[in-house]
Order: structure tokens, then sequence, then C-alpha cells
């Protein structure tokens, strides 16, 4: 009865506790993110975050679009919709026109160009007209397209089509050409420095060209896109992947993990240790050895020698954490029960030959209750840094998007050599701020449930 | 006499429990570890065969097949392989008590050694000069600050100590040292990125010292800022409970100033829990530390153990398992004996 009654005031008082309650509002905003995360992103884009090709179009290692407000001029990815052709008839063959056009007023060129052709039948070739704002325009073809391909830069036939229009400008032969001088080309004022001058802002003129043996429907799907140089809140990676979907994917792993693995390391420690404060002697000694058994094994290099005998799913890497990680809790189970045990109505059911069993689950345990929550909410940190760091090592269940994972491959593709700070600061912000509301909320519980229980 | 028997149990119950988590860690990687013994034999056997080949023995090709089968087979069982469990459990166990932890598959000791335990010994002294600074630092300024904090409760320190010790709870050492990397390394070029010493290496025992400092400051520097706060929100707690008892208020009684209550008095008294506790704090943020060896591409242990899960070798990654425990052992029996020396209830065979 009584017991009931403090239950509620714990609450009650963390929610007066002013870090406790900020502690419990980020908590319920991590949860409904996390379950956002669940309805929202669905497992196929796990699949797709592994698979490099799947993000073509993206720009690569791309800052995020807010440095613009800070004095850089970095271009977000402009996409141009081809809609609306228009067909035209000549003999056997059959040409689809769509003309549009775009505004380029940035100081530097885009970091790609692209095209996607979506077609149904067989094209003979699809040929862009690219118009700068003073009139030159120059002729890209692409020879036999395929629909629903992503033509860019590192294209041949967009290659062999800049070409001549480069030797034309500087007079010289050229047998190859980078995607940086294609983008030169393509954006720069003509003349004989075209490749070093600079961008030329206006209105550029698009016109495209479908031109088939047959009849065509070609989709209104089909798009130009000037890849940019910044995307999203959190930029790309080096294959283009936008960092804020991982962050986003990454939380109800390390959420499952983190909760799991400390209500189950928590549960067992709280009771090895309030069982063995309770029994005293030689079971005492027996089980502090067991505790220490465990204590010794180092975690983090046991999982990943474990890791290659059992894989390792999120559910059985948090219950390896639990098992490696409950000896802490113990310990500290262990001293508050040895306090309780010295109290008077304690050693009053002894003296009225009421069964330990008993004692220890009406009196012991339910004063362990409050620590035990307080010390879940406190580790929960602890597993969600040892899975997060686990994954940096490498290892990790497949086909899940972690924050460890992002930050493994920021450090083989050397991030912070490049000074890409946008692919290492989200993700490690993001361990923070999913173990700050349980440090927050355990730190609150722990100031209101430390003097109770220590109290004589 | 007290102390002596304290020393005597505590030293079997440790020697015990570290055979029990080897066993742990024997069932739990049994799979790998005959797989890795099987190809131990396999790289020793064929060893044996080129020096057969090489030294001219004047053994036909068929004997010397032979005579490299026999070799494999006497190796496979010292390790008893092809027995039933209860023996290969003892052989190989006494095996790894041996530190004949076999041949990596491709990882090398810089002398050339394949040889797991000869990799190990290589790297493990970076690991330890790295930590054993790391953990001495934090020990020292994490418990003067914590007593600092304690002295003045519910002063500017005291409040500050738990957010430091938020960051501590929250926060990868790792993550702080790519942080630290990308800002002090590769925006200000003031430190250097990673590694142990320059390359070439500077010549003169002063400049190698220095050196080494530097590549030591930013890796310390991320161990430290993650490490101190939570240390000194344990030390705090303990000297807030230690001050409360009655000696204190006694001590405070006979006018001894506040310094000299807590320096004498409350330290004394809390120093076999703070033993205790800085030996849990530095088994706890041992596996995160070794990954920061990881990011500051320092030759220790932890960066030993990243490549070879990067190269798939499994024998490295076995025995480093195997060493780290140990490591750990001896960690926490030195902390048990430290508390055993400093409580004097033990000392008295109270």
């Amino acid at each position: 009865m009584s017991d009931k009654r403090s239950d509620r005031s714990y609450v009650r008082e963390l929610m007066k506790s002013k870090s406790g309650l900020f502690g419990l509002v980020l908590l319920s905003l991590l949860l409904v993110t996390s379950l956002y995360v669940l309805i929202t992103i669905p497992q196929s884009e796990a699949y797709k975050w592994d698979n490099p090709g799947a993000w073509q179009g993206n720009p690569v290692s791309a800052p995020p679009a807010w440095v613009n407000y800070f004095g850089e001029d970095a271009p977000t990815t402009v996409s141009v919709p081809l809609t609306g052709w228009t067909q035209s008839v000549s003999g056997s063959i059959y040409t689809y026109t769509v003309t549009t056009s775009l505004v380029w007023n940035h100081a530097v060129t885009p970091s790609d160009f692209s095209v996607t052709p979506i077609f149904n039948g067989t094209a003979y070739e699809v040929s862009i007209t690219w118009t700068k704002p003073d009139g030159t325009s120059i002729p890209i073809v692409l020879t036999s397209p395929s629909s629903d391909s992503f033509y860019d830069l590192t294209a041949s036939s967009i290659q062999q089509s800049i070409i001549p229009y480069i030797q034309s400008q500087t007079d010289s032969y050229l047998s190859s050409v980078s995607p940086r001088q294609e983008l030169a080309a393509l954006f720069n004022k003509g003349g004989p420095s075209i490749l070093n001058d600079s961008v030329e802002q206006g209105t550029y003129g698009v016109t495209v060209q479908v031109i088939a043996g047959a009849p065509q429907s070609v989709s209104s799907l089909s798009k130009l896109s000037l890849v940019g140089d910044s995307y999203g809140s959190m930029g790309t990676d080096s294959v283009g992947r936008p960092i804020s979907l991982g962050v986003l994917a990454g939380l109800p792993w390390a959420l499952e993990i983190g909760i799991i693995s400390s209500i189950g390391s928590v549960l067992g420690g709280v009771l090895w240790g309030g069982l063995s404060g309770f029994f005293g002697g030689w079971r005492d000694q027996l089980m502090q050895w067991g505790a220490l058994v465990i204590l010794a094994l180092p975690a983090l290099a046991f999982l990943v020698a474990l890791s290659y005998s059992t894989p390792l799913t999120v559910l059985n890497e948090a219950l390896i954490i639990a098992a490696l990680s409950w000896p802490f809790f113990a310990i500290l189970a262990r001293s508050v029960t040895l306090s309780i045990r010295s109290q008077t109505y304690v050693e009053a059911d002894r003296a009225m030959g009421i069964s330990s069993t008993r004692s220890f689950f009406t009196h012991v345990l339910p004063r362990l209750t409050p620590v035990t929550i307080a010390y879940t909410a406190l580790s929960v940190p602890a597993g969600i840094i040892t899975a997060e760091t686990l994954a940096f090592l490498g290892i990790e269940q497949g086909n899940i998007i972690t924050w460890g994972g992002i930050l493994n491959a920021a450090i083989t593709f050397d991030a912070s050599v490049h000074g890409w700070w946008w692919w290492v600061l989200f993700p490690g912000i993001m361990i923070f701020v999913a173990s700050v509301p349980f440090v927050l909320v355990g730190f609150a519980l722990d100031r209101i449930v430390a003097p109770r229980v220590s109290a004589k | 006499m007290g102390y002596a028997r304290f020393i005597v149990g505590k030293t079997i119950s440790y020697v015990l429990a570290l055979f029990g988590a080897v066993s742990i860690l024997y069932v739990a990687l049994f799979p790998t570890m005959q797989k890795v013994i099987e190809a131990s034999a396999d790289e020793a056997a064929s060893d044996f065969q080129r020096t057969l080949i090489k030294g001219h023995s004047g053994l036909s090709l068929a004997q010397i097949q032979a005579s490299v089968a026999t070799y494999k087979a006497s190796y496979l069982s010292a390790f008893g392989f092809n027995q039933p469990f209860p023996v290969k459990y003892a052989l190989q166990m006494s095996n790894l008590f041996q530190f004949h932890l076999g041949s990596a598959f491709f990882l090398q000791a810089p002398n050339g050694s394949k040889q797991v335990i000869d990799i190990i010994v290589a790297y493990l002294p970076n690991t330890i000069l790295l930590f054993t600074t790391g953990t001495l630092l934090v020990v020292a300024v994490g418990a003067i600050l914590g007593l600092l904090a304690a002295r003045s409760a519910g002063g500017k320190l005291d409040r500050s100590i738990p957010i430091i010790a938020i960051i501590h709870s929250s926060l990868p050492t790792w993550w702080i040292g790519f942080i630290m990397i990308a800002y002090f390394a590769y925006s200000l070029n003031i430190l250097p990125s990673g590694g142990i010493s320059s390359v070439p290496a500077p010549t003169g025992l002063i400049a190698h010292f220095a050196d080494l400092l530097s590549h030591m400051t930013l890796p310390l520097a991320s161990f430290f800022i993650v490490n101190v706060g939570g240390f000194a929100y344990v030390i705090r707690s303990l000297a807030v409970s230690t001050m409360g008892e009655d000696f204190v208020t006694t001590a405070r009684a006979r006018g001894m100033t506040e310094n000299r209550v807590l320096f004498r008095h409350v330290l004394r008294t809390a120093s076999p829990s703070i033993a205790t506790q800085s030996i849990l704090a530095v088994a706890g943020s041992f596996g995160g530390a070794i990954t920061t060896e990881v990011v500051f591409r320092w030759p220790g242990i932890g960066y030993l153990t990243f490549a070879a899960i990067t190269a798939n070798d499994l024998p490295v990654i076995v025995g480093s398992t195997f060493i780290l425990t140990v490591i750990l052992f001896l960690g926490l029996y030195i902390g048990e004996m430290t508390y055993g020396l400093l409580d004097p209830r033990i000392k008295t065979g109270d």
C-alpha cells in the first residue's frame, strides 16, 4: 500500500525537478520521432543505403543547404522536369520535343549535369540543345539511349558531344575531358579561356528531343538535373547518401538496443546483487565471485570476437550487451541491499520466522524498485554507445542503418581530412541526443531516490 | 596478518575468476577457435615443409609429404583436435594460458613474425602507455574536482559537475576524437592527426619525446574530456556521503580548516572506495577507449583489433580478446589489492 503511494510520488517529484521534466519531454520527442521513422522510412531504404548506385543524382560530399546562409555559395540541386512533349512526324521518324529554361544565378557551376530520359520503346537518340544566356548553343547527343538511365558528365556520349565545343572555343586539341572541364564548357563565358573563365549567370535554354523510329510515349517523369553543391539539412556522404536520412533511420535501432540492453542488465544485476546482499555469507561470496567473472570480460572485444561465431541481430546484440554489463548493477544493488537488510523491519521478519524468500520479495525488492528505474534510465546510453561503437568497428546486423556505420564510412573515406564536417558531426550528435534524455531522467530519479534509500 | 589473509583469499578468488571468464570466452568462441587452430596447424605444416625442402634433407617428395602430415597431426593433437570435448577443453585452455595463440592469417608483427602473441606484444605497450597516462590524469583531476565540489555543495562547481557527467555518459570517446582531429589537426593544423610518431621520426631523445607528446595530446584530451566528469561525479557522491558522518562533524568542531577536514579525514576515509571506483571506471571505459586508437591510428591493441576485423584475421581477434581479458583482470586485481591496502579494517584483520 504505502509503496504504491510512494511510487506515484516519485513521478510527481520527477515532474517537479526541472532537468527531470526536461528529460521526460525530450524522451517523448525521441520516442515520437522514432515511431515516425518506423512508419515513414521503409525497410527498403536500408537496402538502398548499401547500394551506392541508388544515390546517383545526389551531390556527393555536399554540405547542408543552410551553409548558404553563412556566406557560402553552394547551390542546391536544380531539377528541371521535362513535361509537355510535342510529337512531330517526318516520314518514319518520330520526334518528341520539349523546350524549357532555367535560371542559374550562382558564381560557381553545379557539381554535375545529368539527364534521365524515360520512354517506353526504343529511341535512336536523345538530343539536347543547351543554350547559354549569351545565345551560344551546345548540342549534346545521347546515341542509342536506354530509357530511365542516368546520363551524367561521365557518360561517354555526353563527353564526346562537349569535346568539339571546347575545341572550337580554345582552338586546341583535346583527347578527353574531366567533368570539371565539361561543367566549365557548359557554364563559363565562351572564348579561348573558357575553361578558366567565370560562370555566366542568367537564363539557360534547354531543348530536348527524343528521336525514334516508331511512336513513343515519352514520360513526363523525364528530367534534367543540375546537381548542386549542398544538400538537405545535413548534407551527403561521398556516394551521395543524405546524412539526414541515415541519422533518422538510425534512431529506432539505437533506442531498441539501448533500452533492451539496459532493462536486461539492470534487472539481472539488481536481482543478482539484491539476492547476494540479502543472503550474505558464503552465498554472497559465491555470487560476488560470479559477478567478478563477468565483470572481467571486456565487453567490446568479446562482442567483436563473438560476432564471428554468432550472427548478430539487433536483439541478440542487445541481450549479449546486457549479459556482459549486469555486474556493475549487481555491485550497486548489493550495497543498497546491505543497508536495507540492517533495517529493523527486515530483522523483525527474521525474528518472526517469516521465510527469507518472502521477506526478500516483500521488503527488499520493493525498496530496490526506484533505484532500479533510475539505473535503467542511466544505463540506456551505455548500451547505445556500445552498439554504435561496434557498428563503428564494422560489426552490426546487415541491412540496418546505424550512426556507427555512417561514422565508419566517414573514417574510411577520410571525411576529417577533406573537411566534410557534416558527415562526422551529425551522426555523433545523434548519439548524444539519443542518450541525454535518459541521463537527465536518470540523474533526476537518482537524486530523488538516493536519500530515501540511505535514510536511516 | 589480516592483510596477508586478505591477499591470499583474494588472489585465489581472482585466479579462479580469470579461469571462469576465459572458460566463458572459450565456450562462446568455440567454433571460431577450432577454425583458428586448424588454420594455424596448416600454416605451421607448410612452414615445416618449406624448411624440409630448402634444407636439402635428402628426403624424397613422398617422404617429405608423409613427415609433414605427421607434423600437422602432432600439432593438432597438441591442441586436442579430434579428441572428446573435455580433453580438448583442457588442452586448448592450457595452450591459451601459455599464450599459444596460433599464427595470424594476414597481419604481421613489425619484426615479421606471424605469431599472434608476437603481434600483440608489439602493439600492447602503446595501449598501456596511452591509457595509463590518461587514467592517471582522470583520477587525479577528477578526484580533486569531486572533492572541491563536495566541499562547497550547491556551489558553481558542484552544479556544473553533473553537466560534465552527462557528457561523460552520452558521448563516445572516439567521436570526440574525430571532432578534435578535424579541428586541431586539419583546421588549425597545430597537432598531428594520428599515429605515434612523425615520419621520419625526429632524432635526439628530447625531440623524440616532444614528438611523442604531441601525438599523445589529442587522444589524451579526448579520453580526459569524456571521462573526467563521470569520475568527479562519483568522487563527489562518495565524499558527500562521508561528510555526513559524525567524525567529520567532530573534526570541524575541533576547529580544523575545511581543507584539512577534506583532505585528511574525508579523503582518507573515502580512499578505499575511490580506489575501487577508479578501477571500475577504467574497466568501464576501456572498451570505448580502445576504439579511440582507431580514430587516432594509435598503434595499440585496439587499432590492431580493428585491423584484424578489416582483414578478417580471426586468430588476432580471438588472441586480443583473450589478452584484453587478462589485462582487465590484472586491473581489477590491482584495484582490489589497493582497496585492501587503504582500508585499515582489512589490515588489522577486523
